[in-house]
């Protein structure tokens, strides 16, 4: 409970000189949208903090797995997609298996990461969404991934150079990919799938466009 | 026999051991594995993170051509096996258009929960020319092979054992532990490199504690994470290897140093002093 209150007070703060949120001013416009679109009986999780004890990165998140489902039936949408958590999630289902009333956690940060990708929001774990946007780019051009190309592209990325520059990781990023290339781990040309064109296709579309 | 092969990207480049491995081990047990002609990406982690229909869509394409083929799929890569199987859950649904014509009723299956099957773990014992005596090792699943088990169909996705009955068939000392199925941290260590290098030190260290020599695994991050860990230390080696790489050794007579040249922690002089490798 302890945990509960910290994590909404812990709220409150982010978005400082507003009103104080009421439980259950929202309604549960949000819950039933993504109860529809995930299918996931949400309102049966009952905050036992299973998820949560056996994530095993939750002491990375800032809002906790059990918390963030209770922020689901709150409506408390932009609080999650502000998160950590969404982009810090491994989607190793150790939540979703150990759930004792199914309530599949993990699909559901799925599910609030793939909005989170199309909000207005920067994403708290920019490192992060931005590798997973890469690694699409990357795929919608060849079909396939190499991962020589994808580490280049991710690298190379303005907000990523600037950031490994800041941390000085440049150097030891490069050097491990030296030694990578050495070993033959990675290869610079690897076979493209003759698929480009429908995939692109694919990928161009779930970005709405018309093709 | 013969199988659709999904071999799924890193089998390209970063395990492209394993591929090799692959490939020697079915061949010698006499399975034709026919690769999905032009198959394309998976989408991993990264499609299922920004885009749901790209998750759906991408293996959607491939499950289409193995349909063609009308062949058993197997995937030696657990993101692969666990993509394939979620996207046929998916297909089922008929909540995605997807451009190709496809049911989702291949069989899908993991390469070692194909391969220890009883009469496969049969036919292995009976290829064994060098049995892996005294080699004590420890089986690492991870994630994505076992869970989320309405998913994948582990039933004992606590404590698996696939990998384990493989490695004990070509007569290596398999030791019980109770990090199999812990998350090695994935991809997360290329943007957040404190997050990965801690869940996989905490393996590393798991498996040391219970006394393996080495670790066998399934899945390419799974090795490479792994096994690049142990790039800066240099106290206590214990190498990384994919179960066909064990199969292949206990299959020749002879085996060869050049198959482990990829592996950061090198298993030559482990294996030298076992004597299982001249
Ligand atoms: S394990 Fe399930 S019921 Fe328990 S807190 Fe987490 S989501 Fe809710
Ligand atoms: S899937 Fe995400 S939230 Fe669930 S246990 Fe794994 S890392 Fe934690």
């Amino acid at each position: 409970m302890q945990n509960i209150i910290s994590g909404l007070n812990q709220a409150h703060e982010n978005d400082s000189g507003e009103e104080r949120k009421l439980i259950g001013d929202r309604g549960d416009y949000f819950l039933n949208r993504m109860q529809g679109e995930t299918g996931v009986d949400i309102s049966a999780c009952y905050q036992c903090e299973r998820c949560t004890n056996a994530c095993p990165v939750s002491h990375f998140m800032d809002i906790k797995p059990h918390q963030a489902i209770r922020y689901v039936q709150l409506g408390w949408r932009e609080d999650l997609i502000k998160s950590s958590t969404i982009w810090i999630c491994l989607s190793c289902e150790m939540c979703t298996t150990y759930c004792p009333y199914e309530v599949e956690v993990a699909e559901i940060f799925n599910h609030l990461r793939n909005m989170a990708a199309h909000s207005s929001i920067t994403p708290k774990e920019k490192s992060l969404a931005v590798f997973h946007q890469t690694f699409l780019e990357v795929l919608q051009k060849s079909g396939r991934v190499n991962e020589f190309r994808l580490m280049n592209t991710y690298y190379l990325k303005p907000d990523i150079l600037h950031e490994r520059i800041k941390n000085k990781t440049l150097k030891e990023d490069l050097l491990l990919g030296i030694t990578l290339l050495r070993k033959g781990r990675l290869k610079l040309f690897t076979p493209k799938s003759k698929a480009i064109k429908e995939i692109k296709r694919v990928y161009s579309q779930t970005r709405g466009e018309i093709v | 026999m013969r199988l659709s092969f999904y071999p799924g990207c890193s089998l390209e480049g970063m395990a492209s051991d394993y591929a090799r491995s692959i490939d020697a081990v079915f061949r010698n047990l006499g399975i034709d594995l026919v690769e999905i002609e032009d198959w394309s990406c998976c989408g991993a982690t990264a499609a299922h993170s920004i885009s749901q229909t790209m998750s759906v869509l991408l293996p959607a394409r491939n499950l289409a051509a193995a349909e063609k083929m009308g062949l058993d799929l197997v995937s030696p890569c657990a993101m692969c096996f666990n993509r394939l199987r979620f996207s046929q859950n998916m297909i089922k649904k008929k909540v995605f258009d997807i451009p190709w014509p496809v049911t989702g009723n291949v069989r899908v299956h993991d390469m070692t929960r194909f391969l220890a099957e009883p009469p496969m773990i049969k036919s292995i014992k009976e290829r064994i020319l060098r049995p892996l005596n005294g080699l004590r090792v420890v089986c690492y699943y991870g994630c994505q092979m076992v869970r989320p088990p309405k998913i994948t169909g582990y039933t004992d996705y606590e404590n698996p054992q696939t990998i384990d009955r493989i490695a004990a068939a070509a007569g290596a000392q398999v030791i019980d532990w109770s990090y199999k199925a812990t998350c090695c941290g994935a991809s997360i260590g290329i943007a957040r490199r404190e997050i990965g290098e801690s869940l996989t030190r905490r393996i590393l260290q798991k498996a040391q504690q219970a006394g393996a020599e080495a670790i066998v695994v399934s899945c390419p991050l799974c090795q490479s994470n792994l096994d690049m860990i142990q790039k800066d230390r240099s106290k206590r080696h214990t190498p990384v290897f994919y179960f066909t790489e064990m199969l292949r050794l206990s299959f020749e007579e002879h085996g060869d140093p050049k198959w482990f040249k990829m592996h950061f922690t090198d298993p030559v002089p482990l294996l030298r002093a076992k004597g299982l490798l001249s």
